[in-house]
């Protein structure tokens, strides 16, 4: 009894001393930080002197602010951008290659090629793209006589343009889901042809059912990038023209430059706020399956 | 077995600490040698980069076993930024020595207790060597921790070889004139003017934005509300010279693409400081000896003046070391003495707050030291007078003013929100 006890102590010992580096780096990488976030959001701070505590001054101020509220707004937009067709079309194509036709390998490569491309160097293409004496508005000229467009110039146009090249890189989504797919049983779709159904039908009763798990997972996935996004419209636009592309992460980051910290951070809880609801939507809509434990399937 | 686990792990632990102790031995008998690192912007491909490096190695040769200056490399300027900003807010120094763009919104470092207040250790021979007026704008709340360095004039740049392709051998000496070569230009299909509306401070806009501003409301016009009709008048000007004389992509344009079409032989006039004479692409263009630069042809009442900044102050770390500060100041009193300047403008053609005897070679490089002997005063631009907040606030919304979205007014009153009173 006593050698049980020991060996148990032993156990959970070892455990302890596996997990603590992992525990010490997230401690002070993500508890720490989220906290402070949460506690400099009450105060007026601008990184440099004592903070003074305003209650939820920061609160009110960034909800009655225009700019935020249009960055709240794109945001939403991005997500559902991302979730609805992003992984939809990621959808499509892991459908369509998981069937093998000729050159599938290839075109799987080639999907997830600008995964592994910098975000600076895309964005600085799309730019070049979508400059008004690029070829976009040359193609456009030629097939249609349109006059040249400023894209990321005018408001009407900038978000739409900005989604749009992050939107047709599927790669990412469209790997989990092949991945997913390959695991599919033949015997599914040898039963359902026996049956005399189509290969539409085969897709949308058997392949889509058994995908619906790690569907939930990217769409979740995608969504939480599109709440968070940052990168590619702070490169091409900085947010411009007029807020018209702004992001509440863009938002967050000028506030930051601008020393304003504990604005800053009010942005930053609201980011996590928004992230939070837009998972637990995602999950109630969905299924309560856990992502994460999907993810490491 | 297990006390040979036990001799392992201390030989181990021996093994990991010994290098320690020994570092701890080593540092204990080179004490008497202060370093000092200089979390530095002038190195690798930037102009000034040469000469800071042999005044340091100069410096450090004298002060053999006394004092030495470490470089931290610093190249990337928005990034290092980041790094002065992150580390106050950390409680800590960025190095024992760096540099900031000095405007409103950077002045909130001068709240830090880790910063050098140099009017506690600056004597009179020194600080007579710095111009007084940047000295001057340099001082918030009665204290100065940082030097003016660096200081610009933001005047406009002609090309005369493009410019003479539509007759006009001269620059403009009047805003008259000025639209007319403008529209000639045009009328031959060239955009005379690279303006943008994007990055943070829609930056050769802002120039002219801020010299237009000037004309009209005078040198103090900054102290004024931003509604204030001088303003509304230099963003209708603007406007007009964003729509009518420059290139399509404007709107959303970022510094790069600006500076672009001006390289590139695509614009006829451009805005910036006297660093952008020393660029290698520009010496390279066929033009390049042919351009020309001048203040914006007065808009308003206010003439003979230039639009300028303090492009880079020092700042040092406090410290309760007596000799740490001591070495501080006796580096930075080498560095910003008058000869030392001089070494750094002639290689890099830039202009310092430090009188010196230097004058370029260069012609382009020349004729701004020249324009700012002739003008007989300074005005801030609009990011170094107001800040990063407002500034970012002028270039987002001016967007939607060449855009027709909003008027003038509209335009002026978005961005006078933004100001702090």
């Amino acid at each position: 009894m006593q050698g049980a006890t020991m060996q148990s102590k032993k156990i959970w010992g070892a455990r302890t001393l596996f997990l603590l580096p992992v525990f010490i780096l997230f401690f002070f990488f993500f508890i720490y930080p989220f906290f402070f976030t949460i506690i400099t959001s009450f105060t007026s701070w601008r990184g440099i002197g004592a903070m003074k505590f305003n209650g939820i001054k920061n609160y009110t101020k960034l909800l009655s602010d225009a700019t935020f509220r249009l960055a709240l707004r794109n945001n939403v937009i991005w997500a559902l951008s991302q979730g609805f067709i992003q992984v939809p079309l990621a959808c499509i194509v892991a459908m369509i290659l998981v069937r093998q036709p000729f050159g599938w390998k290839t075109m799987r490569t080639v999907f997830y090629l600008p995964n592994v491309i910098s975000t600076v160097a895309l964005a600085m293409v799309w730019i070049a793209i979508y400059n008004v004496n690029g070829p976009l508005n040359a193609v456009l000229f030629k097939l249609f006589g349109t006059a040249p467009r400023n894209w990321l110039g005018n408001p009407d146009t900038a978000l739409f343009a900005v989604i749009f090249q992050t939107v047709i890189y599927i790669g990412y989504f469209m790997i989990i889901l092949l991945a997913s797919a390959m695991n599919i049983p033949k015997s599914l779709y040898e039963a359902a042809t026996i049956d005399g159904a189509g290969t539409l039908r085969q897709e949308w009763y058997i392949t889509l059912p058994m995908l619906r798990g790690n569907l939930v997972t990217t769409m979740t996935l995608a969504m939480a990038y599109g709440m968070r996004h940052f990168e590619s419209t702070f490169l091409m636009t900085g947010g411009g023209p007029a807020y018209a592309t702004t992001t509440m992460g863009i938002d967050l980051y000028l506030k930051m430059d601008a020393l304003r910290y504990s604005e800053a951070s009010t942005a930053g809880v609201f980011l996590i706020i928004m992230g939070t609801l837009v998972i637990t939507i995602l999950r109630k809509i969905f299924g309560s399956s856990d992502p994460m434990s999907e993810m490491a399937q | 077995m297990r006390t040979k686990s036990r001799f392992v792990v201390v030989v181990l632990l021996v093994c990991m600490l010994f290098p320690l102790v020994a570092q701890g031995q080593k540092e204990s008998d080179a004490q008497k040698e202060i370093e000092l690192r200089w979390a530095s912007i002038w190195v690798g491909a930037d102009s000034k980069a040469p000469a800071v490096e042999a005044l340091v190695k100069e410096y450090n040769e004298k002060n053999a076993g006394r004092i030495k200056v470490v470089i931290e490399p610093q190249p990337d300027y928005n990034a290092y930024e980041q790094k002065v900003r992150t580390s106050l807010a950390a409680g800590m120094a960025p190095a024992d020595i760096f540099t900031i763009k000095f405007n409103p919104t950077t002045a909130t470092f001068y709240d830090s207790n880790l910063l050098m207040d140099f009017n506690k250790t600056m004597d009179d021979a020194w600080r007579a060597t710095f111009d007084a007026g940047s000295v001057e704008q340099s001082v918030v709340n009665g204290m100065l921790k940082s030097l003016p360095m660096e200081t610009a004039i933001l005047p406009i740049w002609y090309n005369m070889d493009l410019m003479k392709t539509v007759g006009v051998t001269t620059v403009p000496q009047t805003l008259d004139e000025m639209f007319s070569a403008f529209d000639k230009l045009k009328a031959a299909g060239i955009p005379a003017t690279s303006q943008m509306t994007g990055d943070t401070n829609a930056w050769t806009s802002m120039i002219w934005f801020s010299h237009f501003a000037v004309s009209l409301g005078g040198v103090n016009v900054w102290d004024k509300p931003f509604t204030d009709p001088a303003f509304v008048q230099a963003a209708e000007l603007t406007k007009r010279m964003i729509n009518e004389y420059s290139t399509a992509d404007a709107v959303g344009l970022g510094a790069g693409g600006s500076g672009g079409h001006f390289l590139a032989g695509r614009t006829a006039v451009f805005s910036n400081g006297p660093w952008y004479a020393g660029r290698a692409d520009l010496a390279e263009t066929p033009f390049f000896n042919s351009i020309k630069i001048a203040a914006v042809p007065p808009a308003g009442e206010t003439k003979d003046f230039m639009i300028s900044r303090l492009q880079a102050n020092i700042c040092a770390a406090s410290s309760k070391d007596k000799a740490r500060e001591a070495a501080i100041v006796d580096f930075l009193k080498f560095l910003t003495s008058s000869s030392s300047i001089a070494r750094i403008a002639e290689t890099s053609g830039g202009m310092f707050a430090v009188a010196t005897d230097y004058r370029p070679q260069i012609d382009l490089q020349k004729q701004f030291y020249d324009v700012n002997d002739t003008v007989s005063t300074t005005s801030f631009d609009l990011e170094a007078a107001l800040g990063a907040e407002v500034t970012l606030e002028f270039a987002q919304q001016l967007g939607a003013l060449a855009l027709g979205r909003i008027s003038a007014s509209e335009f002026c009153a978005l961005v006078d929100r933004k100001i702090e009173r």
